[in-house]
């Protein structure tokens, strides 16, 4: 029995202490690219106003499925991978890995989407950080393209580690901004370091303020390996963005809730970004 | 006494309980905005009238602020918290919850404040609101029960007690209270000394025969019943070979288990005369007719709430045209129409019973 964080306590409050309402809204998709190999990219419209509120690391859960069906019966939840104020917009990087995937990544342009978002806290900058190490795993690019796009507006410099199956799997450089530097790592070799992404962050550990990371529990599983043999003193810190199985996004439900050294925390509501040193793994 | 509309004597009726008019007496019924309002504890003074019978249910509500911001939660009938237990606690490891066909599975464990650190919080927050906030309760012994019922009975936010009953009982091996009419009916009526509040026993789909726990519980002072709680499921990852679920087992919910509970509703409501409220996969309109066709009295919404949080507000407004268009002047005319022999009410009830019930609930309460 351990004594619970107040729930009281959820923090709806966004970076720059913006207040950051969640609703449910349908949304048009406007384009859908194919990337990675078998995933996408869709563009969303979003109800006014909304694009310029969203951070880095909220996520939307979108319902998958024909409308007059109940299956699947819950929605899916997305990383923003990208928003655009000018446009109204924002993107997701859609993965086709269960069956609501599948079906969201399948949709053409035009498709109108009942989501609910924006959801979740967000990525922290600490404002004196001058260089952040981003490392993606897969389809956890999402978050971090566009924590790297805030992070260049804010004048800072990103380096961009990305880790896949193969070159195919990759996010194309095309996505990230130019003054990125950008480095991949392939299970197979086919482009980049042969091996794990997590090989590459030792190097950047001395120069990175900050690391950001989102991924499979196997990348995790490594990065902390990495980071208890190459940090010192804990530094720098890293955040992670972790993926529970949700269903209500509300922090109502208790289903997705992460272990941390202050209690068991919803991962939909004080999560998905924790201190990596602050989950009990 | 359930109210059942046609000339039914109901204690509401005969206490002049400020329900709104069904516009029916007088002639003018299509006129008039159809009547929402249900009672769900006639037989006690201290009231449970909801202003519609659309209630969200425990589990798949929180405290009722987590939805604050999504929707218009004063609009509802009545929310059920999130299920408290004597003392805190942290609830079952990951993975908790898993989708199903046209379901899901969860064993989140009871994950709460427990009680004490519950009203500290919640009930103050509660009073300002419109909206009556049911507290869902559940214990391994008669007395944790009482206990936390003595609690609750002095708080001004709380609106009435959902008892789940669906836990082990450690005195009884872990045997599942809600299993056996005699163990149900024994916190009921160690819940009803301990409260005035209105009280829902809570059913569970598990039980060897549902309509005699539903009539123990009745016997033993129960306001109303609601059911059903989760049905007990598993699903295992063929991958791994182990189950899903880091629990094993967990309560199956969604439109996969309303055949059961409609079935199980119907049965119950034409055995019992207090008020049924009836849960399990209602996703809108077309499920929560069929419930109250069946005889329940009032709905709860659970599952869908996860996917679609509008639709508890969407639910409402259909239910109001739907009477509107079909010429009804009350949503309680509509209660127990499947039945074969319509409500017990209609059937039995006399003066006399009317006499008898009332004098055993004061006792009780």
């Amino acid at each position: 029995m351990v004594e619970l964080d107040p729930i009281l306590d959820m923090d709806f409050v966004g970076a720059g202490g913006v207040v950051v309402r969640a609703r449910e809204f349908d949304s048009r998709i406007l384009a859908v690219e194919p990337v990675m190999g078998d995933s996408a990219v869709l563009t969303l419209s979003l109800p006014p106003g909304m694009a310029g509120s969203l951070r880095a690391g909220q996520f939307v859960d979108v319902l998958c499925r024909v409308e007059g069906s109940y299956d699947p019966l819950l929605r899916r939840p997305y990383s923003i991978f990208r928003a655009d104020p000018r446009t109204e917009t924002m993107q997701l990087l859609v993965r086709p890995y269960g069956r609501g995937s599948a079906w969201l990544a399948s949709r053409p342009a035009g498709t109108i989407l009942d989501v609910l978002g924006p959801l979740g806290n967000t990525f922290q900058v600490n404002p004196r950080s001058r260089n952040l190490l981003m490392v993606a795993g897969g389809v956890g690019a999402a978050p971090l393209v566009m924590l790297t796009d805030h992070a260049l507006a804010d004048g800072r410099n990103v380096t961009y580690l990305m880790g896949a199956a193969d070159a195919d799997a990759l996010l194309p450089a095309s996505y990230l901004p130019s003054d990125v530097e950008y480095a991949v790592a392939t299970d197979n070799g086919s482009k980049g370091h042969w091996g794990f992404v997590t090989d590459l962050v030792p190097e950047y550990l001395r120069w990175a303020d900050q690391v950001f990371a989102c991924g499979p529990e196997a990348m995790f599983r490594s990065l902390r390996a990495v980071a208890s043999a190459h940090r010192l003193g804990g530094k720098p810190r890293i955040q992670v963005s972790v993926e529970r199985t949700m269903a209500c996004g509300l922090g109502a439900c208790l289903g997705c809730v992460v272990e941390t050294k202050h209690g068991m925390q919803t991962s939909c509501v004080q999560g998905p970004i924790y201190d990596m040193d602050e989950v009990v793994w | 006494m359930r109210w059942s509309g046609e000339g039914s004597v109901g204690f509401a009726s005969r206490e002049n309980r400020s329900l709104p008019s069904d516009g029916e007496t007088d002639g003018r019924r299509l006129m008039a905005a159809p009547s929402l309002a249900v009672d769900l504890a006639p037989g006690n003074p201290r009231e449970l009238v909801l202003a519609n019978p659309v209630i969200a249910a425990s589990g798949c509500f929180g405290y009722g602020l987590e939805y604050a911001e999504v929707m218009d939660v004063q609009r509802l009938g009545a929310f059920v918290s999130k299920g408290i237990t004597p003392k805190p606690r942290s609830g079952n490891p990951m993975p908790r919850i898993t989708e199903t066909p046209a379901g899901m599975l969860n064993a989140i464990g009871l994950q709460n404040p427990g009680i004490r650190g519950f009203v500290k919080k919640y009930p103050k927050l509660w009073e300002a609101w419109k909206v009556p906030a049911i507290v869902n309760i559940s214990a391994e012994s008669v007395e944790e029960y009482a206990m936390m019922a003595r609690i609750l009975d002095e708080q001004p936010g709380v609106a009435g007690i959902e008892v789940n009953i669906s836990c082990p009982n450690i005195a009884a091996g872990g045997y599942c209270f809600g299993w056996d009419a005699v163990m149900s009916a024994d916190v009921t009526r160690a819940v009803r000394a301990a409260t005035t509040l209105p009280l829902i026993v809570k059913l569970s789909p598990g039980a060897v025969d549902i309509v005699s726990v539903a009539l123990a519980v009745e016997e033993a002072g129960a306001d109303a019943v609601s059911l059903i709680n989760t049905l007990v499921g598993m699903a295992i990852d063929v991958r791994t070979r182990r189950p899903v679920l880091a629990n094993a087992t967990g309560g199956l919910s969604g439109p996969a288990v309303k055949p059961i509970a409609l079935r199980m509703v119907y049965q119950v409501a034409v055995a019992v005369r207090i008020p049924v409220v009836g849960m399990g996969g209602i996703m809108g309109l077309n499920d929560a007719l069929e419930f109250f066709f069946a005889g329940a009295n009032a709905i709860q919404v659970g599952t869908a709430i996860f996917a679609q949080p509008g639709m508890l507000i969407r639910l409402i407004d259909d239910l109001e045209d739907w009477l509107r268009r079909e010429g009804v002047g009350s949503v309680r005319e509509i209660v127990g129409v499947a039945l074969p022999a319509g409500l017990p009410t209609r059937q039995a009830a006399t003066e006399a019973d009317v006499e008898i019930d009332f004098a055993a609930a004061v006792a009780a309460g």
